[in-house]
């Protein structure tokens, strides 16, 4: 009969579950303040109609651009035009002050993960735009 | 910003675990490996300094001929096939996909991407 003298693990011979980990950290992240303010804002710029009208002026703009159809240079002029109005708009300079607090707080929290863990995360978990 | 006690824990945590992870600890030998040979990392260093001189040539407008280029080109070749290098970026690859599933059970809590707000831009 095999006797197990210890069956119990101690918590320091414990593999920790990443996948546990990464979840109780988001739900704490989540409940931030700062995360709060930030998802209000975002919320706040995509359901504003100027920020909305303007937007689609852009895009319209961008694809001209992506096509190459931008002969006299009168596309990239307008874009340059409606991205100043728009960043000039006090609902996107909300959002634009939130986005700042919530980056600097989750590069922090990043860079402990990484620093933990020996490789930079989320440089590393960032999914490629194409494909997977 | 000092961040909330709970937040640095929670991160740590994770970090930690990862670090414990037998796919992660194949990476992080791989990269000991490689910094444990000063020959492959001579190499990577000078492509990096080459690099940097091209781009800073070019940059300033010079027109880069092929013979310029040449040097680079054959030593990104070198970095490319040194066996510790390449044992390193390819478990680096091996690991990516697990880094972007955890890093999506984050994602889903905050319903933005985490990825996207914890970079430098």
């Amino acid at each position: 009969m095999d006797i197990q003298l210890n069956p119990m693990p101690s918590p320091a011979s414990e593999k920790a579950d990443p996948r546990q980990a990464a979840r109780s950290l988001g739900k704490l992240l989540r409940q931030m303040q700062e995360y709060d303010t930030f998802l209000k804002a975002l919320q706040a710029i995509n359901t504003d109609a100027m920020v909305q009208k303007l937007a689609v002026q852009m895009r319209a703009h961008q694809n001209a651009l992506q096509w190459g159809r931008d002969g006299d240079g009168q596309h990239a002029v307008e874009l340059a035009r409606l991205e100043q109005e728009i960043e000039a708009l006090p609902v996107v300079q909300e959002y634009r002050q939130a986005e700042a607090q919530i980056r600097q707080i989750f590069l922090a929290v990043d860079e402990i993960i990484s620093r933990e863990a020996g490789v930079a995360f989320a440089a590393n978990a960032k999914r490629s735009g194409c494909c997977g | 910003m000092e961040l909330p006690e709970e937040i640095k824990n929670a991160a740590q945590a994770l970090g930690s675990s990862l670090r414990q992870d037998n796919m992660v600890r194949a990476y992080l030998e791989a990269v000991e490996e490689f910094m444990a040979d000063p020959e492959a990392r001579q190499l990577e260093e000078q492509l990096y300094t080459i690099y940097n001189a091209l781009v800073a040539r070019q940059a300033s407008g010079e027109q880069l001929s092929r013979e310029d280029t040449q040097p680079f080109y054959e030593l990104r070749r070198q970095v490319q096939t040194h066996p510790l290098i390449s044992r390193r970026e390819n478990e680096l690859r091996l690991i990516r996909p697990y880094l972007a599933d955890l890093a999506d059970e984050i994602s889903v809590f905050l319903g933005t991407d985490y990825t996207a707000l914890a970079r430098s831009e």
